[in-house]
């Protein structure tokens, strides 16, 4: 029982969201959305493995990957054998292919089409590792561009020509400009993957903040939309004066698409001294050191105390914005007008002992013609059975193509009643 | 992307499909199952729901958003079987929880269309009925677009239980503590060129014989049956049936020593589930997800895209690229964009590194769309 779409029967739009992300930086973890630490049964959670005791070759795995979205969330606590000698047997899932005609593999594998092509033969399996995660990561860069040395960051120059290009929104994107040349100045470039926001950054949503020993010391906020990261609270001026000096001042910008905030802001947040640097003794909060800890190997063991007390665990970062989703969505209005769709083929839709076929020999095959309907309506009274009235239970509508194959069965919660003289129409969304 | 010079693509020559099979190693282990995450009646990943007719079973205590839900566990009878009876517990739901999943996975059989009995084998003959059995539905998330045919295999202990459940090392051991009962089904008569499988209305079937080994009592013999599309494995209950081994204490709880049989008519669906699950050694499985891909073979002449209109390219009013009047063009590739017939822009493909382009040299750019 096919019916065919009418012209206003599918609508295609675009479901526009803005899912927020939160991050959290402390003692060098980064916690996201505010999930905590969660112990698994082998050892506490971070985003590595450890090894089993008496087992070099096996390790145990995470029960969340701290900080990070992890594909499928796979492999929760289990114990992974590196090595098929390991007495311990691998218990993690690991994706594979066999290598055909197709050139298929994963990232990993295929660096360079020439390892590909001669390191592996046809049939050959290649193996993946999960789990697949990703975080927000943290590049402190204190050579952008040298160019008497030649030395370089090679974020930094790759971005250059974006940051030129972004000149038209403000100054403060230009690489070389009256507020300075960022191939000279010290960089704090935050990576943001697109998995946490979509398509873009959603302009006006950021919000950086420095914390030290638990106070807010300094919020930047890109305000005006345009990517300035903009001080708009903080109190510290450099003297330790409470006029709030550098509020309004641009400590960085933000490039919203390509998920990268970019800060040259140099400036005292505090009068404390704060050990933040890899190898480095303390100085002064500024926002070229905010996010210490993410992903950047700085920690409480790698700075340099200078004979003092580390006071590392002092800082505490927290960064916020919403993304920019798109989602095509499309919707069908499937109609059961009155007088059709009240037939089944169902085998239960006939009434149950009765001969299906008429007559059936090597000649003739007729079905019997007289086969009853089995009454299904309900009657108000015990012991008695309602007058018959043809009546369906539809509880799947099935989308077919052009050329009838079946390509999409939307089920409905519970199956609805159409009676002979009911109209329905059925609303499906398909997000796609 | 600056250059608008268009190269048609010939349907005929410079475009293929492909289809690349991409799979998954899964492997449940007991611990996962039962013991890691709690005692017995108080594991939390194991949940059971008010209606009583299935036990779902995640990878960590089911409150944590790190857990995935892994597997179900349910049971049922045909209303033929002995157990049938007035007096087994939820005896409809049973006989129900059979009817649906023959229903969807077998389908309808004679010309009253009475529901098709599972068997053991590749022939719906009612030949090596199973009319008892477990039910294990594999969540899509393991299983995906399909099981791999030919990858499955389930450890299953048989042995009598030392103690009643929810005591330390009470499950699957002999008697005697011995680890030697523990018996291995496999679908390895099964390939994945459907050689060894059965199709039918739930899609293709594997049978899953006992694979000899120290706990086997039938070898070669068909103890369950695993739908590969579907994601659900069948089980006999006759595993665990005392003609293959003295199985009186298959499940002991509270003051309750139950052979199979009993536990499958006095027992809820849930102690059965429970019974299986303690038993389950270990279960591991390939999964398939197809990848269908076009291919454009983008061809690029040696006596085009040898210029760029990109405003880097000019200098000073000179191409950047070259040297004296006289050197040829040179271009470098950088990406392939990919247009339809009314030159609106549809995909954009980018090159790991630059691909250097000149009037002596041809290329062809071999553009994969997976979807």
């Amino acid at each position: 029982m096919f019916r065919k779409f009418g012209p206003n029967d599918i609508i295609r739009n675009a479901l526009v969201a803005h899912p927020k992300s939160t991050f959290f930086i402390y003692e060098s973890r980064v916690y996201y959305n505010d999930k905590p630490v969660q112990s698994g049964s082998f050892g506490s959670a971070r985003l590595s493995y450890y090894v089993v005791a008496g087992d070099t070759n096996a390790q145990i795995g995470v029960v969340a990957p701290l900080g990070n979205v992890s594909l499928y969330e796979y492999n929760i606590d289990r114990i992974k054998s590196i090595s098929p000698s390991a007495p311990t047997p691998n218990q993690t899932i690991y994706p594979y292919l066999t290598k055909d005609g197709s050139k298929s593999s994963f990232k990993t594998v295929i660096k360079a089409s020439s390892i590909y092509n001669n390191e592996f033969d046809f049939g050959d399996t290649l193996a993946g590792i999960y789990p697949m995660t990703a975080s927000i990561r943290r590049d402190y860069i204190t050579t952008p561009h040298d160019s008497t040395t030649g030395v370089y960051n090679q974020y930094f120059v790759a971005l250059k020509n974006k940051l030129n290009l972004y000149g038209v929104r403000s100054r403060h994107y230009k690489v070389t400009s009256s507020y300075g040349d960022k191939s000279q100045q010290t960089l704090n470039l935050i990576h943001i993957p697109s998995i946490f926001y979509g398509q873009r950054i959603r302009p006006g949503s950021l919000s950086l903040k420095w914390y030290y020993s638990g106070s807010l010391i300094g919020e930047l906020r890109d305000t005006k939309q345009n990517g300035e990261l903009i001080q708009v609270s903080g109190t510290y001026d450099g003297v330790g004066d409470v006029n709030a000096a550098n509020i309004g001042n641009v400590a960085g910008v933000a490039l919203y698409d390509e998920g990268l905030l970019l800060m040259t802001g140099s400036w005292d947040l505090s009068n404390a001294n704060v050990h933040l640097r890899a190898g480095d003794t303390a100085s002064k909060p500024q926002w070229i050191y905010w996010g210490a800890g993410a992903h950047d190997g700085v920690n409480e063991g790698t700075v340099n105390s200078g004979g003092g007390s580390i006071t590392f665990t002092n800082a505490a970062f927290e960064l916020s914005f919403e993304g920019t989703t798109k989602t095509q969505v499309l919707t069908m209005y499937a109609h059961a007008n009155k007088g059709k769709v009240n037939y089944s083929n169902n085998p239960t839709f006939i009434e149950y002992g009765q001969e299906q076929l008429q007559q059936t020999s090597s000649h003739v095959y007729e079905e019997n013609s007289k086969r009853l309907i089995k009454n299904t309506v309900s009657s108000s009274y015990s012991n008695y059975s309602a007058s018959f009235k043809r009546q369906v239970y539809i509880s799947k509508v099935a989308v077919y193509d052009v050329t009838k194959n079946l390509i999409g069965v939307a089920t409905l919660s519970s199956p609805v009643l159409k009676e002979e003289e009911q109209d329905y129409t059925f609303k499906i969304k398909l997000d796609l | 992307m600056p250059i608008k010079s268009f190269e048609p693509l010939n349907p005929n020559t410079d475009i293929t499909t492909t289809r690349t099979f991409l799979h998954e190693v899964v492997p449940v282990t007991g611990a996962i199952v039962s013991g890691t995450y709690g005692v017995f009646t108080t594991e939390n990943n194991i949940k059971n729901y008010t209606h009583g007719q299935f036990q779902s079973v995640y990878d960590y205590p089911y409150l944590s958003s790190s857990a995935n839900h892994i597997f179900d566990i349910t049971m049922g009878y045909d209303e033929s079987s002995a157990l049938s009876s007035s007096a087994s517990t939820q005896n409809s739901k049973k006989i129900n929880m059979y009817n649906q999943f023959s229903q969807l996975l077998l389908g309808y059989t004679g010309s009253d269309n009475t529901v098709r009995v599972f068997e053991s084998d590749l022939v719906l003959d009612l030949t090596g009925s199973m009319k008892e059995v477990y039910f294990i539905n594999f969540s899509r998330l393991l299983t995906k677009d399909q099981i791999k045919k030919g990858s499955v295999e389930i450890k299953l202990g048989r042995g009598k239980m030392r103690g009643a459940a929810g005591n330390a090392g009470c499950a699957f051991n002999s008697a005697t503590g011995s680890s030697d009962m523990v018996i291995t089904l496999t679908d390895a008569s099964a390939s994945v060129d459907d050689t060894g499988t059965f199709n039918t209305l739930g899609g293709d079937y594997g049978v899953l014989y006992d694979a000899g080994g120290a706990g086997a009592t039938d070898t070669g013999i068909g103890k369950g049956i695993i739908f590969y599309q579907a994601g659900v494995m069948v089980l006999t209950a006759s595993i665990f049936s005392s003609s293959n081994g003295n199985l009186d204490d298959f499940w002991k709880y509270e003051g309750n020593s139950w052979s199979v049989t009993q536990s499958m008519m006095t027992g809820a669906i849930s102690a059965s589930c429970d019974a299986l699950r303690q038993r389950i050694q270990s279960i591991s499985f390939n999964n398939t997800t197809e990848i269908n891909s076009t291919i454009y073979f983008c061809r690029v002449p040696h006596n085009k895209f040898n210029y760029s209109t990109n405003p880097t390219y000019i200098t000073g009013s000179k191409l950047r690229v070259k040297n004296t009047s006289g050197d040829p063009s040179v271009s470098y590739i950088t990406t392939v964009g990919l247009y339809s017939s009314n030159n609106e822009l549809l995909a954009v493909a980018k090159l790991s590194e630059p691909l250097k382009k000149t009037p002596s040299n041809e290329l062809t750019l071999r553009v994969r769309l997976d979807y």
